[in-house]
């Protein structure tokens, strides 16, 4: 039953053949089509949920020989964090399609991208080899490329071809890392297998750990970002449509953190040690950095997109610090980033999509026009601070809790980020929301309709339903998480 | 050295391949001049000859199976795995291209057949030139080949363009023939031999150490007449302006054939002779190699005629191909895999140019791809496919060819080569995603138009596409091949 996995990788493929394959005339078609097309992914997360045990660590599915001479195969698998990730994935892709205006919702080229972009995203989480994780790593952006270049903003070419070359450049680290890894597998066993469980075997030298751990975990920060390797993804999200901002901040920054923790710390640990202050110390900076300037920002999308920095920042913390309860903190902020900002992106979308504006300064007093909307905005943003009761506090609280034993210092330093947090959503709140309605376009702004509201109401949902049962969460992940806390642990020796 | 079966002498089969070649084109030349013959009768006799050409190397592979690697006529052509390779390569890009190129021959003002002669008579020469075990053999297979591209070059007499680029490929091929030539023969003071195995015997014989300083001289300049013929820096000066000028519809065929011929000569030259001379011509090699890659992706990022940012990625490639055989034996089979996915990504590219820019026209500034993809899908689709696969993105053959060139180079402990080819690879992405975004991303009142598409065109392009992206999913069977050409050398 589990071997449904491959579906995750192939519907989205399909779905989106078909979606091409709908005549240009049936315009009207595309958007209830992607939707129902889009519903089924989702439904078979949800039917394995139901009848299966999926709170596993890593098992293999299936293998498919590539290269057989060299013999290397490509694997796919699946776990715990991995089916959440992609449940995220699929979930987000369906309100992105529910949330999109009329002029990317009859645009079949559009819908399609976004189920390509969709079936490579799964196949990251899915990837049981280095090489397939790279495939799947670098064929994201093919989608990516013509949904940023083709429905962007103003200065798309800029922002795509930033975009685009910032993550090749990552990459070939990658690429790097996998090619060594290969021959330092050809060295021990003959062959230049690359799947998890050889590369598990390899027996390296400390060196030789540590330059895979910088060439694989460089290029994975890229995507992630780490300060000061963030800088393409404010250009990236301000230029991006609604539904790429939002699969971008949901689902693709993940795939760096993902390819950290599934990679880089439980194969090359004795790196990871090496390198782990440098990593907090960057993701500290992340945090303060990013969320310093979010609070000047002038367009609520790059406040957004920087706050994204600040909040992957804690992610990137979480893992650095390497503790039990700081892996799983991170684990549970990444899915929480996923929501929260997928929600806040979605929601200046709308706003956009009205007033054809982002700039805070054009609006006030929004509140008396659009109430529903600016108590979605509200409740989002406290989601997004970290208030008690929602998902943002657990994941903060957990990795600034389980990462205070390894960093005194620097998560004493991070716990300012979350007033920071508060500092630039609540200003931003109140300059949109709050004060005079003096000007006549904001006046006639009208309420999220009820097809808005389908699209935002389930992510609404899920941040209340994380933010008082985080255990759910957490019992996906608890095996996943274990291997990696066990690599660290038995190397480090330090009890929890 | 491994044992090669004794000179069996005269056989035809060895040669047939060229001789049903330079039969073909008599004929047609026949047939042109004397009899007022139609299109017909003209066509059935060159499709007959490819075809049967074909059937020719599949002859010579039972040649093989019978008589293992041998040699015929007094050690003059040789029977090998790289020999086979070579013809079926050869064979494959005379396939493709004798269909754009029979084409734009019926454009011409004459409306005569003169390409399509001249283009059987260069495979016929590229035929023998992969075939040869003796250098000055090998010289007469290059000059035969390369003398018809010139002419070729320069087919559209009334483009200004077209003559400058045939009188410069001229004029810079002759140049690295006498640099070959003359290589040959100092090679030849010293140990009076011209067959390669000879040579490495002599080298053997007399010990690496001490091979005289002017046998090695030969041996860098026989190298630099060939090096001239796949453009790697610093002898690619002429590429640039050669695929800007010659017509279009000549360039997939002319730019793929010298390549795929030198370079299966320079993969043996380097197996056979150089064997025994370890390390004695790295650096040489290393400078071209890090020179082309550089250079190229350089020049490539600032060109606005598509034909030259294909001529200066061509140098990139180069590089990259050059890097594998010259590092050793595994290397070298990712090498020829790297060729053929290399060139089957050329020609469908410069079948989709002559079919935009029109098949005898020069210049083809990269504006003139804008809003492909609202005038045809199936074109747009395919460019960006075999972009993507120059630029080597994952799920087609430019991502395997490097991702097994990287991984041996990186066994073989090259990691110089292997940072500056992977920064290229960032840089490549660049200078190929640029035609990509004015094709199908650009917003323009005027798309390109004015072309037509023939069926027997689509069908080209989509196949050549189809094996980029086949053999980017499933590239064992083309590994296994590469590996089964350098087995005997293992």
């Amino acid at each position: 039953m589990i071997s449904l996995a491959y579906s995750f990788i192939l519907l989205p493929i399909i779905n989106s053949a078909f979606i091409f394959l709908v005549p240009k005339r049936r315009g009207e078609l595309f958007r209830p089509l992607s939707i129902f097309l889009s519903l089924i992914p989702l439904g078979l997360c949800l039917y394995m949920f139901i009848n299966q045990d999926l709170k596993t660590s890593f098992v293999v599915v299936d293998s498919i020989s590539w290269i057989s001479a060299y013999g290397i195969d490509l694997i796919i698998g699946f776990s715990g964090m991995s089916f959440l990730l992609i449940s995220l994935n699929c979930l987000l892709v369906l309100l992105s399609i529910l949330s999109v205006n009329q002029d990317h919702g009859s645009s079949k080229g559009f819908l399609g991208s976004i189920m390509l972009l969709q079936g490579s995203v799964n196949g990251v989480f899915l990837a049981g080899d280095l090489i397939s994780l790279f495939i799947f790593f670098e064929a994201l952006l093919i989608p990516m490329y013509f949904l940023m270049g083709i429905w962007g903003g103003e200065n798309k070419r800029y922002a795509t071809i930033k975009f685009i070359l910032y993550t090749v450049f990552g990459s070939i680290f990658i690429l790097a890392g996998t090619i060594y890894t290969g021959v330092l597998s050809f060295q021990s066993s003959g062959t230049f297998a690359l799947d998890f469980d050889s590369i598990a075997n390899i027996s390296m030298t400390s060196n030789q750990s540590k330059v895979l751990f910088l060439l694989f975990t460089f290029g994975f920060l890229i995507k992630v970002p780490l300060f000061p390797l963030h800088t393409w993804l404010p250009d990236a999200h301000v230029e991006a449509p609604t539904a790429g901002s939002i699969l971008l901040a949901g689902v693709l920054l993940k795939v760096g953190a993902y390819g950290i923790l599934r990679v880089s710390i439980p194969f090359f640990t004795e790196g990871f040690l090496e390198y782990q202050f440098l990593i907090a110390f960057l993701s500290v900076f992340g945090i303060i950095y990013g969320a310093i300037v979010a609070i000047v920002q002038i367009d609520i999308k790059k406040l957004i997109a920087y706050s994204s920095i600040s909040h992957m920042g804690f992610v990137m913390l979480g893992i650095s610090a390497g503790r039990y309860l700081s892996l799983e903190g991170a684990v549970i902020q990444m899915i929480n980033h996923g929501i929260t900002s997928g929600a806040l992106f979605m929601l200046v979308g709308f706003l956009y999509d009205r007033r054809h504006t982002r700039r805070i300064s054009d609006f006030g007093g929004l509140k008396k026009s659009m109430p529903l909307y600016a108590g979605i905005f509200l409740f989002t943003s406290f989601a997004s601070i970290g208030l008690p009761g929602l998902n943002g506090f657990v994941g903060e609280f957990m990795i600034l809790m389980g990462s205070f034993p390894s960093f005194k210092i620097l998560s004493s330093i991070a716990a300012f980020g979350v007033v920071l947090a508060a500092i630039y959503m609540l200003w931003a709140y109140q300059r949109i929301f709050n004060g005079q309605l003096d000007n006549d376009e904001n006046a006639v702004l009208t309420d999220l309709n009820s097809k808005e509201l389908v699209a935002v109401v389930p992510l609404l949902i899920l941040m209340l339903f994380i933010g008082v049962y985080p255990s759910f969460v957490e019992s996906y992940i608890v095996n996943d998480v274990s291997i990696i806390y066990d690599a660290i642990n038995s190397l480090s020796g330090v009890l929890e | 050295m491994r044992a090669i079966a004794d000179a069996i002498g005269f056989n035809l089969v060895v040669i047939s391949p060229t001789i049903t070649l330079v039969l073909t084109a008599l004929i047609l030349l026949f047939f042109t001049i004397t009899i007022e013959s139609n299109e017909k009768v003209k066509q059935v006799i060159t499709f007959s000859g490819v075809v049967s050409t074909i059937f020719c190397v599949f002859l010579k592979f039972g040649l093989f199976l019978q008589n293992g690697v041998s040699s015929y006529f007094s050690k003059k052509i040789l029977l090998d795995e790289f020999s086979l390779f070579g013809n079926v390569l050869i064979g494959l890009i005379l396939l493709f291209n004798i269909l754009p190129i029979w084409d734009s021959s019926s454009q011409l003002r004459e409306k005569t057949t003169e390409a399509i002669i001249l283009t059987l008579m260069s495979t016929s020469g590229f035929m023998l030139m992969v075939d040869s075990e003796n250098l000055i053999m090998l010289f007469i297979g290059l000059e035969i080949g390369s003398i018809s591209l010139y002419a070729l070059a320069g087919l559209n007499r009334v483009d200004k363009l077209s003559n400058e680029a045939s009188l410069k490929y001229f004029l810079l091929g002759s140049l690295a023939s006498c640099i070959f030539i003359y290589g040959v023969s100092l090679v030849y003071v010293s140990f009076s031999v011209l067959s390669v195995y000879d040579f490495a015997t002599g080298v053997g014989f007399v010990g690496a150490d001490s091979v005289p300083l002017t046998t090695k001289l030969g041996v860098i300049l026989i190298f630099i007449g060939l090096l001239f013929k796949i453009a790697a820096a610093p002898f690619q000066s002429w590429a640039p302006d050669v695929y800007q000028g010659s017509p279009t519809g000549y360039v997939g065929y002319m730019a793929s054939i010298a390549k795929a011929s030198a370079f299966i000569v320079i993969a043996r030259l380097c197996q056979v002779s150089l064997r025994f001379m370890p390390n004695e011509f790295d650096s040489f090699f290393l400078l071209v190699v890090i020179l082309s890659v550089i250079i190229g992706s350089f020049f490539a990022s600032v060109q606005d005629d598509l034909k030259r940012l294909l001529a200066y990625s061509g140098v990139v490639q180069s590089g990259f191909i050059l890097s594998g055989i010259v590092s050793g034996i595994n290397g070298t089979s990712a090498s020829m895999f790297y060729l053929f996915a290399y060139i089957i990504q050329l020609i469908g590219i410069f079948v989709i140019f002559s079919i935009i820019n029109g098949k005898m026209s020069s210049n083809f500034n990269i504006q003139d791809i804008q809003g492909l993809i609202i005038n045809n899908k199936f074109l747009a689709v395919t460019f960006c496919t075999f972009m993507l696969g120059l630029a080597g993105i994952p799920l087609t053959s430019g991502f395997v060819s490097k991702f097994i060139l990287l991984t041996n180079l990186w066994a073989y402990q090259k990691y110089l080569l292997v940072s500056i080819l992977l920064l290229s690879t960032v840089a490549g992405f660049y200078f190929y995603l640029k035609p990509i975004w004015i094709a199908t991303i650009e917003k323009t009142e005027t798309p390109v138009q004015n072309f037509k598409i023939k069926r027997s065109e689509y069908l080209l392009i989509s196949s050549l596409a189809t094996m980029t992206i086949f053999f980017g999913l499933v590239p064992s069977s083309l590994i296994n091949i590469s590996r089964w050409v350098v087995q005997s050398y293992l």
